[in-house]
């Protein structure tokens, strides 16, 4: 076996895996605190990546700079759907929000086929042709750059969680949602603000990340399925979870590309999904609860 | 009211001989989706047990009738139950790692999601089962080979299957058999404290599921002629079997077929009228805001909202 | 919630409900088509994917068809049938096999006489079984997966159709790689170099692998002095390329074939800048993602000197520079390419063909159709447009197109080629 190549999989999976992990943070929390299945996590990312790319297209502004808009554009966008739709059904049947986020979904990516297109756009930044060699293997520096801001983002919301009283009212109503309610807390606004910094968490990931992947409107259904193994794998409510899962996902990925062929190293991650559901369905850093 | 049943399966029955073809094409369409539609509801709808991963049933199915008949020249009137088989094969595995180890909600999405994407991707590498190119089966037009020249046989095999999948679930729903999967539904674990081998019903009701879904495969293959990897296994046609049982109220009897007959004239009306201009995807926000307006102003379901509507006391 | 075995004394409603939904339906669909309109309009439905994952080619499709259409009609239209306009009756697929079903069907009720369409394979084999049953003819503009024509041909050989009312002016996928490992070979020779070994990479989905097969196959039959090391997919769309391409790397190539998609083509060439791949040019056999305006716009100098076996439209005729120019004012700045040139040649078969058989019956069409020999077409064709016993096109043939000055121009062959093929490619 060709040691460079299994050298150069490992480095470059590693590094990807910032990739994912932003993507599957938003996801979690989301999850986590209000037990909603978003299932159009991947079209509001790729409405971040959109956002993104106008910020960088029409007004010069970089990605990396720009996250901030796409963030809380996303916010905004994520506290309207809790409060005007979610909440409305929080009594109904599971298979309705299922329903629910699906037409949310659908909209959100035809509504980017009617704005932007067909075509896959990609943001260019100074950064997307950097590399550093060291010997025969090299590390993308976008990718270094993504997988720091994937670390300082995940640090930050887990400060916010722990620190901050919102975060804190956002744990309590995670673990125990009646008991949060007698001691208090306005459960209403902490759903609403939890889905609101998730879905900021995602138009981030989808700001940062857009100048690596390359996006269509018919992108975000991918985007979602990644996502939840990463979050099944690393644990659902986790946010180290979505981290190392993050990782985990993408050298696994790599590996199989590396080992078997590319085209069948999706089945590594869902084979690893199976795995994990089977005999740790909590995940990797998830609580047992099932 | 079992007059009025036969009094509309009578008008159905009738409706080839005065219907273009056009129209005799959607009713196929609202027939053959309720029918997997119903399957699934055996397993999603009344045990409770959301699959979100069908579509490899449909896929299996499809894909094992036609390589028979391709290969092995039998015909798919037989090759559609060894289909089904193959496809409860499936069912009985992905159902017995999930139940086994206590998987609900969610997980248990994500577990069939996750078998129906391995399925995918299989299909798409293996080129003995067509790979990525998928198997085109040649129109002939001959019945044994489960083709006709004619739309309209078409409309009685769906609508038959549409019935007998419907005659199925009101079995169930009548035996003891129904009871289980509703209780297991409302509340598992007091079913087990009572003593009900849950594992063994719910593994009945994926079987049963995934083998009818099967069959429905075949129909599938023999009436769009070509089998694409991504079509018939992916996320999209899983979807497209849930949202019918859902919008129309899931673990009910009528909820597919109600639900069929809402959303795929819905879908047509709004390609038709909305996908003329230069907007290309508006025909498809619109169907996504009329889910959204399902769920938010039916949220239990059509047929339960009928139901309701019917007992209100008059005036 | 507790449904379920309360049937009985509400059915009246789901009756009600489901008569009205019925009655509904038919009245929307409308009944039986009516009469169809006397003398001054033929009908021609055109099928293309313009939502979905492919909605890009889908659009560029409709908007040659609907071009072509106006060209027809504004030179007089069908003058054998009395000046006869051209009217298309427009349907989108949704890139969905029962959805062009039903789209096909929807639109012969509409009225269509002849069909054309729908750029995907997978979709087109969904109306075929359409146009055999209504006995309407179908016309391929744009699919290459080889069965979908060669079924049909079989089951008329057999005596179970017919006749085939499906006919393809399209290159099909064993054409597609006998031309592309001829045009290697010929390039090679012509720039005096001697590569020996070639990486396939190729997107995983129903065109790459088709593409990379009918490649394969073709190289096998002429045993060039060139081989194919290795093969590399993925699966489409990816979000990552780097393993694929330090699995290329790692095969010490000369010469890189990508048969990609646009998104695909996005994240391999930088990529493959990135990796450092010493190697001497990037010849595709044929796809998209390697020329059009938008991937030029976003690969820019990643893309100079890239090559790709596509069919491609000949620019060498003045009217296709005319046709262009409308077409990028038309569409917003894109380039006439494969997509729209072969919807608008497709438009101006049907109309040489309704031309010669002066009426719309079916067979009659089919029978004309048969005998076509057209020359007035814009793509670069290896002779006159003719339909042999499969029902495809022998002539219709992929041109070797290289990006120079950041512009796609034809290089190979000669006796169409706008400019000088570069290889190998400069080192930078």
């Amino acid at each position: 076996m060709d040691l460079t190549l299994v050298g150069q999989g490992l480095l470059s999976g590693f590094l990807f895996g910032g990739v994912y992990s932003l993507m599957a943070v938003g996801l979690t929390l989301i999850f986590g605190v209000m037990r909603v299945v978003n299932f159009a996590h991947g079209d509001m990312m790729v409405w971040g990546m959109y956002l993104a790319w106008l910020l960088s297209t029409r007004a010069g502004i970089d990605p990396y700079v720009g996250f901030i808009v796409c963030a809380a554009a996303l916010f905004l966008f994520g506290l309207m759907i809790q409060r005007g739709l979610v909440e409305r059904i929080v009594d109904a049947p599971h298979e309705m929000q299922i329903l629910l986020m699906l037409g949310v979904a659908l909209v959100l990516e035809n509504a980017a086929l009617v704005a932007f297109g067909p075509d896959p756009a990609r943001v260019r930044s100074p950064l997307s042709q950097a590399t550093v060699w060291m010997g025969p293997i090299f590390v993308d520096v976008a990718r270094l750059v993504t997988f720091g801001l994937a670390m300082a983002l995940t640090a930050a919301l887990w400060l916010f969680l722990a620190r901050t009283d919102l975060g804190r009212s956002m744990r309590a109503a995670a673990d125990n949602p009646y008991g949060a309610r007698v001691i208090g807390t306005d459960v209403r606004k902490v759903y609403a603000a939890a889905f609101g910094v998730g879905a900021a968490c995602v138009g981030a990931a989808g700001a940062l990340v857009s100048p690596i992947l390359p996006f269509q409107p018919t992108s975000g259904l991918g985007l979602s399925v990644t996502s939840f193994n990463i979050v099944i794998i690393g644990g659902m409510g986790s946010l180290p979870g979505a981290f190392a899962g993050g990782i985990l996902v993408s050298v696994a990925e790599s590996m199989g590309a590396v080992f078997l062929s590319p085209s069948m190293k999706e089945l590594v991650s869902f084979g690893l999904l199976i795995a994990i559901l089977l005999f740790r369905p909590a995940g990797l850093f998830g609580k047992t609860a099932g | 009211m079992k007059l009025l049943i036969l009094l509309a399966v009578a008008i159905l029955a009738a409706l080839p001989w005065f219907a273009g073809s056009y129209l005799i094409t959607v009713m196929i369409f609202i027939f053959f989706y309720a029918y997997l539609g119903q399957a699934w509801n055996i397993v999603g709808g009344y045990a409770g047990q959301l699959s979100a991963g069908h579509a490899a049933f449909v896929g299996i199915g499809g894909y094992a009738a036609a390589l028979l008949s391709a290969h092995a020249g039998i015909s798919p009137w037989i090759g559609m139950w060894m289909g089904g088989a193959l496809a409860a094969v499936l069912g009985a595995v992905i159902g017995y790692l999930g139940f086994r180890f206590g998987l609900r909600g969610f997980y248990f999405v994500l577990l069939t999601v996750a078998f129906a994407e391995i399925c995918r991707v299989i299909a798409l590498n293996v080129d003995a089962v067509g790979g990525a190119l998928g198997l085109y089966i040649t129109f002939t037009g001959n019945p044994r080979q489960f083709q006709f020249q004619d739309n309209r046989a078409y409309y009685y095999v769906a609508f038959a299957l549409m019935l007998l999948a419907t005659a199925v679930v009101r079995a169930i729903e009548r035996h003891r058999f129904g009871a289980y999967l509703t209780a297991i539904r409302q509340d598992e674990s007091a079913c087990e404290a009572l003593g009900v081998d849950t594992l063994r019903v719910k593994m009945q009701a994926m079987i049963l599921s995934s083998f009818l879904t099967g069959v429905g495969g075949t129909f599938y293959a023999f009436y769009l002629f070509s089998l694409q990897p991504n079509a018939v296994f992916g996320i999209p046609l899983s979807v497209e079997i849930i949202i019918r049982p859902i919008v129309g109220g899931a673990g009910t009897v009528m909820g597919p077929i109600l639900g069929s007959f809402i959303l795929s004239p819905l879908a047509e009306i709004s390609r038709t009228y909305f996908a003329q201009g230069g907007w290309n995807g508006l025909h498809l926000i619109v169907y996504g805001v009329l889910l959204i307006a399902v769920v938010l102003f039916l949220p239990q379901g059509a047929y339960p909202a009928l139901l309701r509507l019917a007992r209100r006391p008059p005036a | 919630m507790t449904q379920g075995g309360r049937a009985r004394g509400t059915d009246r409603r789901t009756f009600l409900k489901t008569a009205g939904a019925v009655a509904g339906t038919a009245v929307a669909a409308g009944f039986p088509a009516a009469l169809r309109a006397q003398a001054p309009t033929v009908k021609i439905g055109t099928l293309h994917c313009v939502t979905g994952p492919l909605a890009e080619p889908g659009q560029a499709c409709r908007l040659g068809a609907q071009m072509a259409a106006d060209a027809v009609n504004a030179a007089g239209g069908i003058k054998s049938m009395g000046g006869a306009k051209i009217e298309l009756i427009l349907g989108d697929t949704q890139t969905k096999a029962d959805v062009a079903r039903a789209e096909a069907e929807r639109l012969i009720n509409a009225g269509a006489q002849i069909l054309m369409g729908t750029f995907n394979s997978g979709d087109t084999a969904a109306v075929v079984p359409v146009a055999q049953q209504r006995r309407v003819p179908f016309l391929v503009d744009i699919s290459a997966a080889d069965p979908i024509t060669a079924n049909v041909a079989k089951s008329v050989r057999d005596g179970q159709q017919k006749v085939q009312y499906v006919y393809r002016n399209f290159p099909t996928g064993t054409l597609f790689g006998q031309r592309a490992v001829q045009y290697f070979t010929e390039i090679f020779k012509e720039a005096g170099v001697s590569p020996k070994r070639v990486v396939v990479m190729h997107a995983n989905d129903l065109f790459g692998q088709n593409q990379a097969r009918g490649f394969q196959a073709a190289h096998k039959a002429a045993n060039p002095s060139w081989e194919i090391v290795e093969v590399i997919s993925w699966p489409e769309p990816p979000s990552d390329l780097s393993t694929e391409v330090s699995r290329a790397k790692a095969a010490k190539p000369d010469v890189i074939a990508p048969i990609t998609r646009p998104a695909s083509a996005q994240l391999l060439l930088p990529e493959i800048v990135k990796q450092r791949l010493d190697i001497m040019g990037i010849v595709g056999p044929g796809s998209p993602g390697l020329y059009e305006a938008g991937q030029i716009a976003a690969l820019k100098e990643n893309l100079e000197y890239v090559m790709a076996s596509n069919p491609w439209p000949n620019f060498k005729n003045p009217r296709t520079r005319q046709v262009s120019e409308e077409y990028a004012k038309r569409s917003g700045g894109k380039t006439f390419d494969t997509n729209s040139g072969y919807s608008y040649d497709g438009i101006f078969v049907l109309a040489d063909t309704l031309e010669r058989a002066k009426s719309t019956d079916p067979d009659t069409v089919v029978d004309a159709l048969k005998k076509t020999r057209f020359t007035g077409g814009l793509m670069v064709y290896g002779g006159p447009v003719i339909f042999n016993e499969m029902g495809d096109n022998p002539n219709a043939i992929p041109a070797m197109i290289q990006i120079l000055g950041q512009k796609p121009v034809v290089v190979w062959p000669k006796d169409v080629a706008a400019e000088k093929v570069v290889f190998p490619r400069p080192k930078r």
